[in-house]
């Protein structure tokens, strides 16, 4: 038995409601159904906003984050009012404001291996709004022990990706990517940057395919994957098909259980920068201070992009941005001290490893990037 | 010949471009060529092994290479080659 609508939902849904699609029976369907949607950033904010404002029934958020400065940028449920509280804490109130007829349930704990299944277990549908691979890649498996449609999508710069990986129908996100690549050849959104509304359009996307999903109607993007470039407003779809060699959903399948993910992607779970290249390789801020004297010959390399040097730099760095370095090593000299740094210490710490495998020994990581230079040591430099 | 379309976060590679023709009778060529022309593109696409790194996906026409020739899939005038690479941000 589906639930009734008010005389006050009606009037709410009243456009949907016209719709032959969807009308009365649609939305007692929306009403009676459930989203988990993994991630409340840039992604999850359109998504969990249009899910809401359809009247989904009961929506859930998880997120371990708190609200930055810096997400406001995209993350439109947040607010100027919410900086340093719960992300989902945040997300809840906004959704509850535009919808109080529906449950949103909030999960302030990472997704792993160990909470996943309990989780989503209750949930038709899953919505991938995730920034990091191996979340990623838990959301597919999940969904494929659990039999239920993930809603996939992904950002970069410009680029947009969307899909609905669903193994009973058709392939699974492992399907298409076997293996994460290896750690620190793809950027990330904090290192690389994205428009602002790259993650509203693919997200709005998203969200109009969980509605599809859940009341059954229209074609959804199942087996088939959406490329989407915002300069060249291209949209180009690709068709996908399972793949028999797939580890999770395939004929032979070998992955059986949740696995550890952050292992199996070499990286961790979240999208921060930890600004660390490891023991031992590291330099704080304040460290780094009381080395450079007049008479130092302290070498520092910023191997940020050009751009970015307009934000902030440091006097006498040397820039050579990370893509360029292994084909520029011959302007640098192995027998030299030097701190190497970036924004946050991310593409730092990688620059270090290629710096090492070349026989750089006297090189240290600036821990936490330009960004703790600014915090610990010059306050006049702005946090980016 | 065909054409390359190439994913946002490895245009730096490729003089900034995203789309851009390539000659190749097959993806293999095709590949041989554009690696000769940009040479620092292939840490980022090929594995140890010389094979195409397994987060990359090369579509023609709209239609995976798995579903296709493989690497043997021939190749014509104005053909589209997709090279997709997955990406995380969210």
């Amino acid at each position: 038995m589906l639930p009734e609508l008010s005389h006050e939902e009606i009037l709410r849904y009243s456009r949907h409601l016209l719709i032959p699609d969807v009308g009365l029976d649609g939305q007692h369907k929306l009403k009676n159904s459930s989203a988990l949607v993994i991630g409340t950033g840039g992604l999850g904010s359109p998504v969990a906003l249009y899910l809401a404002a359809a009247g989904v029934g009961r929506i859930g958020l998880v997120d371990y984050d708190v609200v930055d400065t810096s997400n406001l940028q995209r993350q439109v449920i947040h607010g100027t009012s919410t900086v340093g509280r719960l992300k989902v804490e945040s997300a809840a109130a906004k959704l509850l404001d535009l919808n109080p007829d529906i449950q949103i349930d909030t999960y302030n704990e990472p997704f792993t291996s160990e909470n996943a299944m309990r989780i989503a277990k209750d949930y038709d549908v899953l919505i991938d709004g995730t920034d990091n691979f191996p979340t990623r890649y838990l959301t597919n498996d999940v969904c494929v022990f659990l039999g239920k449609p993930n809603v996939y999508g992904s950002i970069f710069r410009f680029d947009g990706q969307l899909s609905v990986f669903y193994a009973k129908e058709g392939p699974c996100y492992r399907c298409l990517f076997p293996e994460p690549p290896p750690p620190g050849l793809v950027p990330s959104c904090a290192e690389g940057g994205v428009l602002g509304v790259l993650p509203g359009t693919i997200g709005t996307l998203q969200a109009t395919e969980a509605l599809k999903v859940l009341l059954g109607i229209g074609e959804p993007m199942i087996g088939r994957l959406l490329l989407y470039n915002a300069l060249d407003m291209s949209f180009d779809f690709v068709k996908l098909k399972k793949n028999p060699k797939c580890r999770v959903c395939g004929p032979n399948a070998d992955i059986k259980e949740l696995i550890d993910y952050e292992e199996f992607c070499g990286v961790p779970g979240h999208d921060h920068e930890d600004g660390s290249a490891g023991e031992g390789l590291d330099i704080t801020a304040l460290e780094l201070k009381t080395r450079i004297t007049p008479n130092s010959k302290l070498i520092l390399l910023d191997v940020r992009e050009p751009h970015e040097l307009e934000i902030s730099a440091l006097p006498n760095a040397v820039n050579i941005p990370l893509g360029q370095l292994a084909g520029r090593l011959s302007e640098l000299n192995s027998a030299d001290d030097m701190v190497v740094f970036c924004k946050g210490g991310t593409r730092s710490a990688r620059a270090l490893e290629l710096l090492a495998s070349a026989g750089f020994k006297k090189v240290k990581n600036l821990k936490g990037g330009i960004n703790s230079w600014a915090k610990e040591v010059d306050s006049k430099l702005p946090i980016y | 010949m065909p054409i390359i379309q190439f994913p946002a976060l490895m245009k730096f590679y490729v003089d900034n471009q995203s789309e851009f023709r390539m000659a190749g009778a097959t993806v293999t060529e095709l590949l041989d060529n554009l690696l000769a022309r940009y040479p620092a593109l292939k840490t980022h696409l090929l594995d140890s092994n010389g094979a195409l790194r397994r987060h990359f996906n090369i579509f023609v026409n709209g239609v995976h290479l798995r579903d296709l020739n493989g690497m043997d899939t021939t190749l014509k005038d104005d053909d589209k080659v997709i090279l997709m690479a997955s990406a995380a941000g969210g």
